[in-house]
């Protein structure tokens, strides 16, 4: 894994009041993940939009992918045989803008127009004029299928690079990641890894009580595919997970919803409920490096 | 149809490798030739059709030119958010191909019916919808769709649909291919019902009335220089082996709208009368209004009126 290294700080104003240096690009999973936090509940608080509570969920994920998990960053994204990372669970867009400004995709100050008019980043992931976003998502269960098509393609070419594409558990109701799952695994689709966010909750309540997912990581392995099951908040245990296997890779990555703020910490109202000050106050004042 | 457009693209594919087929499962006995000679280039994703357009959209947004092939209603119906999402949105270049037109299966009965592609189709933005008259036009739309990066939908008939054209003509978006001139009025079609087009023109020549033919393979790219003249000529009638709702018909009116003319305009187009009968094409064309009298009927009426 090749690392940029820090080549100067940068003066970045998070919120009301709280002046923080970072660096321009941040090798370490945790650090990138705390400021991300940060600009998530900034923002979905400004924009009065919702889904806080999947951001914080599945931002771990994405902090270990853009940091050190993938291989992708802001320079070499003309590369053919980059790694590709998908984020299938479009709702929790204001995650990926976040990881991916804080590491140098696009401005940061973009992330203040979230959801804005004209403004190019959507309340569901977008990806036109967003550099780094690779699908635009919001509809559950395209993800999986798109990333197939990439790792199918490059089998096809002899392309190196791997597929990451990251899921919610409640996505898994659809029938395309089944689909999927088989095809990966016919094809011998070694290239391609799915990271589950698996907070257990889904639209309206726990995902047990809505449809089983359970033995979840059963159904993997007999769809052909290596499991691994990790803490989805543990940033080297994550790093681990995402090894090369000789399979398709499934990580079920076992996560909190809300995630670094107790209030919004295994609770659905978060999946909808937009942060008011108050709020915001508390949850910066709770926040840390390592939840 | 089928079997020149698969011929047509293996041609193609020889040339570009970056072109891939992939079915749905389905071609027996129709698509063996192409994967014999280019295995690489080819992929039976299995019955999967959702999984398998977000698959051939992830693979065209890699550089690839993709087909997907299937039947009736299977390509487009079946997945049309990831046609939507993953094709339109992110214009990738797919070309959704779907075989059985109209009443082409049609003793297989309703679910095998494609009566309602066109209207849904031409409803999506940034997707060309292609439908070719015969095997002639089926093989220049093919060598046109291969050669272009655009998401389309190329609809064909089946098997054994007879030539209209007499020899090769230029074909390409924004462009009728007039069969016969008329000074009377015009009869526009879609699709393999240019028999029933032209019988409709001979009949109505006998009674005095020269009406021009033409045939529409590029649906949701007009042709103004032709449409314009023709609907201040007199009556235009559209046939399509389609639903009436929002079809080739419908097209039509929403051009002339939006150019704001005023024109006679009538629809032959399928109407739907017992969606559970049996029969076999030229059964069920009878059945549901797809009949040169239908044609003629309407264009007297209108120029009468």
């Amino acid at each position: 894994m090749c690392f940029r290294l820090v080549i100067g700080r940068i003066i970045l104003e998070m919120g009301q009041s709280h002046l923080i240096q970072r660096p321009s690009r941040f090798t370490s999973a945790s650090e990138l993940a705390l400021a991300a936090r940060r600009e998530i509940i900034t923002m979905t608080a400004a924009a009065k939009a919702s889904h806080v509570g999947s951001a914080l969920s599945v931002v771990d994920i994405l902090s270990v992918l853009y940091s050190e998990g993938a291989n992708i960053t802001a320079e070499n994204l003309k590369k053919p045989d980059r790694d590709i990372v998908i984020l299938s669970k479009g709702h929790a867009a204001s995650a990926l803008y976040s990881v991916l400004a804080l590491q140098g995709f696009f401005p940061v100050d973009w992330l203040k127009k979230y959801c804005e008019n004209d403004a190019p980043l959507g309340g569901h992931v977008t990806s036109k004029g967003v550099p780094g976003v690779e699908l635009s998502t919001g509809s559950l269960g395209h993800g999986l299928p798109y990333g197939l098509g990439i790792a199918m393609s490059r089998k096809m070419s002899g392309v190196a690079g791997r597929v990451f594409v990251v899921m919610s558990d409640g996505e898994c109701d659809e029938g395309t990641t089944w689909e999927s799952a088989m095809i990966a695994n016919h094809h011998n689709l070694d290239n391609l890894i799915v990271i589950v966010d698996r907070n257990g909750i889904q639209s309206l309540t726990f995902t047990e009580d809505t449809l089983k997912l359970e033995p979840f990581e059963d159904k993997w392995r007999a769809f052909g595919w290596e499991t691994r099951v990790e803490n989805g908040h543990n940033h080297e245990a994550l790093s681990r997970a995402l090894n090369k296997s000789s399979k398709p890779l499934c990580v079920i990555a076992e996560t909190t919803k809300g995630k670094g703020v107790d209030f919004m910490e295994n609770s659905v109202l978060w999946h909808y409920k937009s942060p008011a000050d108050e709020d915001v106050k508390s949850a910066f004042s709770q926040l840390k490096e390592d939840n | 149809m089928r079997d020149v457009f698969v011929e047509t693209l293996l041609e193609e594919a020889k040339k570009d490798e970056n072109i891939i087929l992939i079915t749905g499962d389905l071609g027996f006995g129709v698509l063996d030739k192409f994967q014999k000679e280019l295995p690489n280039q080819f992929i039976n994703s299995g019955v999967n059709e959702q999984a398998m357009m977000g698959m051939a959209a992830g693979i065209a947004s890699t550089g690839k030119r993709v087909f997907v092939y299937s039947i009736g209603n299977f390509p487009t119906l079946r997945c049309l958010e990831q046609i939507r999402n993953d094709i339109c949105l992110m214009n990738n270049s797919v070309v959704v191909v779907s075989v059985g037109a109209g009443y082409a299966y049609g003793p297989q009965g309703y679910t095998h019916h494609a009566l309602e592609d066109i209207a849904v189709m031409r409803a999506l933005p940034n997707l060309e919808v292609v439908v070719p008259a015969d095997p002639i036009e089926t093989k220049l739309v093919t060598k046109f769709l291969a050669g272009t990066k655009s998401p389309s939908y190329l609809r064909l008939g089946k098997s054994n649909e007879q030539n209209f054209n007499q020899s090769e003509v230029v074909v390409s978006p924004g462009r009728f291919n007039e069969l016969i001139s008329g000074e009377s009025g015009t009869i526009l079609f879609v699709g393999s019902v240019g028999k029933i087009a032209l019988n409709a023109a001979e009949e109505l020549m006998n009674l005095g009335l020269s009406v021009a033919v033409a045939s529409v393979p590029f649906l949701t790219s007009l042709d103004k220089e032709y449409l314009i003249p023709a609907s201040l000529k007199g009556p235009i009638i559209t046939i399509e082996e389609h639903s009436r709702r929002g079809g080739f018909g419908s097209a039509v009116l929403e051009f002339l709208n939006e150019e704001n003319i005023s024109a006679s305009v009538g629809i032959v187009a399928a109407e739907q009368r017992e969606l559970s009968q049996i029969g076999d094409q030229e059964f069920l064309r009878g059945q549901n209004s797809l009949q040169e009298k239908k044609v003629i009927e309407k264009f007297k009426a209108l120029k009468e009126a």
